[in-house]
C-alpha cells in the first residue's frame, strides 16, 4: 500500500481513528507520518520501541481496548504498552491487532517452518478446501480424472457448508 | 565436570561457539511473566514429566531455588542459562545434561526454551539436537501452534519457529582494520544480528562476537540455519585470509608479551584478561604460540562467578589475586619458546 499523502513511499504507518462514532483510517509512509507528528519510535529502550511498533497501530483506536483476552485477560492496550503477549490465547483474540507489527518486524505474517498437526476439530474449513484444490491440480495433471471428479465434488460440498 | 568449551571444535580456530534455542509454551496458560504460583507449578511439572517420561537423556532436572548464588550466576558465564533467568530463581528450573550442551529452561520468558550450545561452528548438529528433543515435548505437551503464526511465544519477535541459531565468532583481524561496521551492516540487510558477546559498542571485549538470526515468521529453521552457516563460512574464510597477511614479528611480539602477562601476572582483571587472552588465541592460529593452550576455557573459568564458585565470595581486589592464579595454573605446562 502506498502512502496517501506523498504517494511515492510504502505506508508504514496506519492510524484508525474513531472521534464521534465515526471511523477514519489514514495510511503513511515514516516520513509522512513524522511530519504529522505520529512517530513509531520513542526514547524507552527496546522495549519502549517494541511497544511503541505497536502503538502507532492501535492507540488511537479506543474500541479495541475494551475488548480481552479470554485466557489471561490481557488487552490490546496492556500488550502494546509492553509488547509482549500475555499468553498463547491472545494471538488468536488480537490477531488482527498483530499483523500489522508482524509485517514490519518479520516481513512476513505467515509461518513456513516446522509445524504440529492441529486437532482435526480445530482445523479451519478453508484450509481443508485449499488442500483438496492442491489435490485436485494435481490429479488433474497426472490426468487421473475420476478421482479429480471425486476431489471436486468434495470441495463443492465444504464450500456450501461454509 | 566436562563442559562444551573443553571439546574440540570444528572451525575453532575462529568459531568459540554455537547455540540453537527455541522457544515453546503450552496452551491454556498464561506466560510466565503473568502466571500464578499455583500455575508455574502445574506447568513445571507438565514439563518435568514429559521429559522423564518421553527423553532418554541424561537431562537432570534442577529447581533453582536449590542453586547458590554464585552457582547460579555462573551458568550465565557458562552460556548454559540467560541473566534474567538465574535472577530471580522463584518457580524456576532447568533440565541440563551432564556436559552442559542441552539445557531447558523452565519458565523463563516462555515456559520452555530448549538450547543446545557446542564448541565451534556446528549449526546442523546443535540444530538436530534441539529438534529431537522438541518432537518429543511436542508429542507429549500441549504446545501452543498456530498453523498461520507458528510457534506462540510471549514476544512476537519470536513467533514462528521460535527459533534464535547463532555463532560466537573471534574476529581480531577484521576488527582491527575497521571492517566490522560495513559487515554488520551488510548483515543486518539480510535479518541477522551482530554484536558483541562482552561489553557494548563497536569493538567488542576479546573481539568477540555473536551472529544471530533476527527474523522468525516467514523464514524455515532450515533456511534460517543455512544462511547463518554461509554467512559464519565467509567472514570466517576471511579472517583466516586476514591472519595471513599480518605482520609476522609485530604479530608474534603482540602475542607473545599476551601470554607473558597471563603467565606471571599476580592480579587479572576481567577486562585484562579477555583482551590477553584474545591475543593468545591469535598467536595459536598464527602459529606464533605453540602449546596445548584452551584460551576459551581460561577465559571463561576466569569469569567472576567461576572463581567464586570454586573459592567462595570474594572482593574484586581479592578476584583479580585469585584469577591471576588460576590462569597460571592452566598455562604452568605452556614454554614460551
Amino acid at each position: 500500500m502506498l502512502c496517501e499523502k506523498c504517494k511515492k513511499n510504502i505506508a508504514t504507518t496506519h492510524i484508525r481513528s474513531i472521534v464521534n462514532g465515526k471511523k477514519t483510517e489514514m495510511h503513511l509512509c515514516a516520513e509522512c507520518a513524522a511530519k504529522e507528528g505520529i512517530s513509531g519510535i520513542n526514547d524507552a529502550g527496546l522495549g519502549g520501541m517494541l511497544a511503541s511498533m505497536f502503538g502507532d497501530v492501535l492507540s488511537l483506536d479506543p474500541a479495541a481496548s475494551l475488548v480481552k483476552c479470554d485466557c489471561c485477560g490481557s488487552t490490546f492496550h496492556d500488550i502494546s504498552k509492553t509488547g509482549k503477549a500475555g499468553c498463547p490465547q491472545c494471538y488468536k483474540t488480537f490477531y488482527n491487532e498483530f499483523l500489522p507489527y508482524l509485517k514490519r518486524v518479520h516481513g512476513s505474517i505467515r509461518h513456513v517452518g516446522k509445524t504440529l498437526h492441529a486437532p482435526a476439530a480445530e482445523q479451519e474449513p478453508q484450509n481443508d478446501i485449499m488442500k483438496l484444490k492442491n489435490e485436485l491440480a494435481e490429479l488433474v495433471r497426472e490426468e487421473k480424472f475420476e478421482q479429480a471428479a471425486e476431489v471436486r465434488d468434495k470441495i463443492k460440498e465444504l464450500e456450501a457448508g461454509a | 565436570m566436562s563442559c562444551w568449551y573443553n571439546n574440540a571444535a570444528p572451525d575453532g580456530d575462529i568459531a568459540v561457539s554455537t547455540r540453537i534455542r527455541l522457544a515453546r509454551n503450552i496452551n491454556g496458560f498464561p506466560f510466565p511473566a503473568k502466571m500464578s504460583d499455583e500455575q508455574r507449578r502445574e506447568v513445571n511439572a507438565k514439563i518435568k514429566n514429559a521429559v522423564s517420561g518421553n527423553i532418554k537423556t541424561d537431562l537432570k532436572y534442577i529447581d533453582m531455588r536449590d542453586v547458590p548464588e554464585n552457582e547460579r550466576y555462573s551458568m550465565v558465564e557458562r552460556h548454559i542459562a540467560s541473566r534474567e533467568f538465574v535472577s530471580n530463581c522463584e518457580n524456576k528450573a532447568i533440565l541440563l545434561s551432564e556436559d552442559e550442551t542441552v539445557s531447558i529452561m523452565i519458565g523463563e520468558e516462555d515456559h520452555i526454551r530448549i538450547q543446545v550450545i557446542l564448541p565451534g561452528l556446528q549449526l546442523e548438529k546443535a540444530y538436530a539436537i534441539a529438534a529431537d528433543i522438541d518432537n518429543k515435548l511436542c508429542a507429549a505437551l500441549d504446545i501452543a501452534f498456530d498453523p498461520t503464526l507458528g510457534f506462540l511465544t510471549e514476544c512476537p519477535t519470536n513467533l514462528g519457529t521460535g527459533l534464535r541459531a547463532s555463532v560466537m565468532l573471534h574476529l581480531p583481524v577484521i576488527e582491527s582494520r575497521g571492517e566490522m561496521a560495513s559487515f554488520t551492516e551488510s548483515v543486518n540487510k539480510i535479518g541477522y544480528t551482530v554484536r558483541g558477546m562482552y561489553g557494548e559498542g563497536s569493538n567488542a571485549a576479546g573481539s568477540l562476537y555473536q551472529i544471530s538470526n533476527q527474523i522468525t515468521l516467514g523464514i524455515s529453521e532450515e533456511d534460517a540455519i543455512n544462511n547463518l552457516k554461509i554467512i559464519a563460512d565467509r567472514i570466517i574464510k576471511k579472517e583466516r585470509e586476514s591472519e595471513k597477511s599480518l605482520n609476522k614479528i609485530k604479530t608474534e611480539d603482540l602475542c607473545m608479551r599476551a601470554l607473558g602477562t597471563l603467565k606471571y601476572a599476580r592480579m587479572l582483571s576481567s577486562a585484562e584478561l579477555i583482551t590477553l587472552i584474545s591475543r593468545v588465541k591469535l598467536g595459536l592460529n598464527t602459529g606464533a604460540i605453540k602449546g596445548d593452550i584452551n584460551p576459551i576455557k581460561i577465559l571463561i573459568e576466569g569469569q567472576p562467578y567461576m572463581l567464586m564458585k570454586t573459592y567462595g565470595n570474594m572482593t574484586d581486589g581479592e578476584r583479580d589475586i585469585n584469577r591471576a592464579q588460576a590462569v597460571r595454573n592452566a598455562l604452568s605446562n605452556v614454554r614460551e619458546d
